[in-house]
């Protein structure tokens, strides 16, 4: 183990997005490989599951013939894990609604510690390394617990090695409705208009308990070297019909900064540390440590640059849960497998949505028993 | 002819926006019930041709076309006719029971609302009604509008008369118009509703005429189950592994008579594993000759999802399965039912004795789909799965032979009304 700790921090201490895709393959098989025997080693259950596969990983030519496991099956609880319980230094869950069971990945030290890293690298790519204020439109309390932590949480968690200090502006009204926290907002955004701050929340927080209101107010905030990033997805709001391009305008305009300072990257807890920012072409990338590949749903085989397909996370960080390769429930266009004008190398795509609900159809739909 | 051909298409199916196109329809509809009584043998004339016509090769890629092919004949009708009917019923006319005379007259209209994972349904369910004499309203699920058209061209061109014709319009609307759902309904005398639980409650719950007779054909699950004399002979393994995948790739195994699960009981010195090789190479040669053209992701998410699972679940499992979604075994032993994946996914269970799981059924199952070597023990498991519910006991590659009764019940008779005369000289 110590030996495949060394080489994924080698990895996580490369250029994030320089390596040629002929070496990042070569280098990622071999290291997925690794991965693969270790984890069978520690899951007879996930051992049965590689044996089957129809291709043997040993002699697997290329990532995308290596065994990958639909993202689902980390909805299992107990959750799976290659690691005893005493090894285990948090649990990570994914935003779930009331209907869904949620995702639940365990962290073990050396993990933990390479979401972090991870996502420093990656991050760093985008918006430069040092540290500078932070604020979250959030609340305190989203940031979890010692031993549990949600999907915002992670996600507010992962970017704090940006930060010299954080501002949380939101707050719970009597009914845990979030409510802006204006004064502290104010506060915040007090004498730093020469001044590069981060801001973080999620997509659909950002704009139901920041932009509207602030938009309601007319209320600028003038910080024209604001970074703001967000992720979490559009669904939520779909029903209000907000664009993209809205949303990044009206965003900018209550902060006073410029439209590409607003950066939408996509996570999931299941592939911790790996995290997919749009760059300035509107584009998504896969880092040195990880890629992504699009399946084609009819052959599962990976799609040509210009199609849509399934999204496959590939990820050499985590050891603790099977998370290195995972079939997820979103769908994405390639738009090249390599030359993004952003100068990023590797794969480049762009989500489109989630898979719909997997539901069975017609005279065969048997859920419920008489 | 063309032209003549393309305005009677236009005629029998069109997409509706309003509650008047479907009173509108039904007007002619009813106008031609009451027009012309027509024979069961009047319709398997023109059904007859219309196989004929239906044996074009630009439309054997519409799957259950060879069944369609089959279904429409004479010799499959007749009989069904006959027994269902009456032996005079065939030509329209009184048969004797007794002291009295019965003969089958239309209820009027019957609509269907057919279910969207069986791409010939709409077309099956219609021909029931037109065979007791009554007109068809079809409400279209939208993923079938086109190649219903493409079938319903070749009734047009074998029915120049339109004594079919006439009774048919096929209706395509959006799934959620609940006013047109609600317009065909209070328009029928019948209505024959088919699909799974949450679509046949919807189209119950419409408001129907008092008298409106209602035949559901709700969801159900299929069974396939073999026994050592069977799985275990060399000299039929193969055959009977063609028919298991003929029996998972009809209607890419979404149909209420699709098998999910099969069944093997185990036998003294040999291993229901031998079997597994058969089966792959059966379902290999039937990718090959019957290969998906799509696939909606959601159901490529299910199988890869299924897969992992079952391996996951228990050290013991087995699977084989190609890198792509094509089709899935899945092996180990029990005796409970499990959910339905669909997709070509078979699950295959060793059980001790075959009796064990048709003792776990619970009114879900459809069909149980046969391979016994024992008769004796055949009959055994026929009664036994009658008790628990089954409707369908039938042999293995025939599972979706659409012959009544159908989950328990006739097809023909059930839109029907069958009139007792006893005659006041006697």
């Amino acid at each position: 183990m110590n030996q495949l700790d060394e080489k994924i921090d080698r990895i996580l201490s490369m250029p994030p997005y320089s390596q040629p895709p002929d070496d990042r393959q070569t280098c990622l098989l071999e290291m997925l490989k690794e991965e693969l025997d270790y984890a069978c080693q520690r899951h007879p259950g996930y051992k049965n599951y590689i044996q089957h596969w129809p291709v043997d990983y040993k002699t697997a030519g290329q990532v995308s013939d290596l065994p990958y496991l639909p993202v689902g099956i980390l909805k299992a609880n107990p959750p799976l894990s290659f690691v005893a319980l005493d090894e285990i230094k948090r649990t990570l869950t994914s935003s779930a609604t009331t209907s869904q069971l949620p995702s639940r990945v365990v962290l073990d030290s050396p993990t933990s510690r390479r979401m972090t890293k991870g996502v420093v690298a990656i991050l760093r790519d985008f918006i430069g390394p040092f540290r500078r204020p932070y604020l979250v439109v959030d609340t305190p309390g989203s940031k979890g617990a010692e031993n549990t932590l949600g999907a915002r949480g992670a996600a507010i968690q992962g970017l704090q090695p940006f930060s010299n200090g954080t501002t949380y502006c939101l707050g719970l009204t009597d009914h845990d409705d979030l409510t802006l926290d204006l004064d502290k907002l104010r506060e915040f955004a007090k004498d730093r208009r020469d001044t590069e701050v981060l801001v973080y929340g999620f997509t659909f927080i950002l704009w139901n308990h920041l932009v509207k209101p602030l938009m309601a107010e007319n209320v600028c905030l003038n910080l024209p070297n604001a970074r703001i990033l967000h992720s979490g997805g559009w669904k939520r709001l779909q029903d209000q019909a907000v664009e993209k391009t809205v949303f990044n305008e009206q965003l900018a305009r209550v902060f006073g900064c410029s439209a590409d300072h607003v950066i939408d990257f996509y996570g999931m807890v299941e592939s911790v540390g790996v995290i997919y920012p749009d760059c300035p072409e509107g584009n998504k990338h896969g880092p040195v440590f990880g890629d992504v590949i699009v399946r084609n749903p009819l052959t599962l085989e990976p799609v040509a640059a210009g199609e849509h397909g399934i999204v496959q996370v590939c990820s050499i960080l985590p050891t603790s849960f099977p998370g290195n390769l995972l079939l997820t429930e979103d769908m994405a266009q390639v738009i090249a497998y390599d030359g993004c004008p952003c100068g990023r190398r590797g794969i480049s795509f762009r989500f489109a949505g989630r898979v719909p609900k997997a539901e069975l159809r017609g005279c065969g739909n048997l859920q419920s028993k008489r | 002819m063309t032209s003549i051909m393309g305005s009677a298409m236009t005629e029998l199916q069109q997409n509706v926006d309003s509650p008047e196109e479907i009173s509108s329809a039904v007007a002619r509809l009813r106008q031609a019930v009451s027009d012309a009584e027509i024979s069961p043998n009047d319709v398997i004339n023109v059904f007859d041709s219309w196989a004929k016509g239906l044996d074009a090769r630009e439309l054997d890629d519409i799957p259950g076309i060879v069944f369609l092919r089959i279904w429409l004949r004479r010799g499959t009708l007749e009989p069904i006719i006959t027994r269902e009917l009456g032996s005079n019923g065939l030509h329209g006319g009184w048969t004797e029971y007794g002291l009295a005379n019965c003969k089958a007259f239309p209820i009027g209209i019957v609509g269907h609302w057919p279910a969207g994972n069986v791409e010939i349904q709409p077309i099956l369910s219609m021909t029931c009604a037109l065979l007791g004499g009554n007109a068809a309203l079809v409400r279209m699920p939208s993923g079938l509008v086109e190649l219903t058209r493409r079938l319903m061209e070749k009734l047009v061109q074998s029915d120049p008369a339109g004594v079919l014709t006439r009774r048919i319009f096929m209706a395509a609307f959006e799934h959620g118009r609940k006013d047109l759902h609600e317009a065909m309904a209070r328009a029928v005398d019948g209505a024959m509703i088919w699909g799974g639980e949450e679509a046949v409650l919807q189209v119950r719950s419409l408001p129907f005429p008092h008298w409106a007779k209602i035949a559901v054909f709700g969801p159900r699950i299929s069974v396939a189950a073999m026994d050592a004399g069977a799985w275990g002979n060399p000299g039929e393994q193969e055959s009977w592994c063609r028919r298991i995948a003929r029996d998972v790739w009809q209607f890419d195994q979404q149909a209420c008579s699709s098998p999910q699960v099969l069944f093997l009981e185990k036998a003294a010195g040999q291993s229901t594993a031998q079997f597994l090789p058969f089966l792959q190479r059966a379902f290999e040669a039937e990718n090959r000759a019957h290969p998906r053209r799509t696939i909606p992701a959601a159901l490529t998410s299910a199988i890869c999802q299924a897969r992992a699972s079952w391996l996951l679940q228990d050290i013991a499992h087995e699977a084989i399965f190609p890198k792509g979604p094509d089709w899935t075994l899945l092996f180990g032993s029990g005796v409970d039912l499990p959910l339905p994946v669909q997709g070509k996914t078979l699950t295959i269970l060793e059980v001790d004795n075959l009796i064990d799981p048709v003792l776990k059924f619970d009114g879900n199952v459809q069909t149980l789909g046969l391979a016994i070597a024992d008769p004796e023990k055949e009959k055994k498991l026929a009664w036994l799965a009658g008790t628990r519910g089954v409707d369908r006991i039938v042999k293995l590659g025939r599972m979706h032979t659409f012959v009544p009764p159908w989950d328990g019940v006739d097809l023909i008779r059930p839109m029907v009304r069958m009139v007792r005369h006893v005659c006041s000289t006697d």
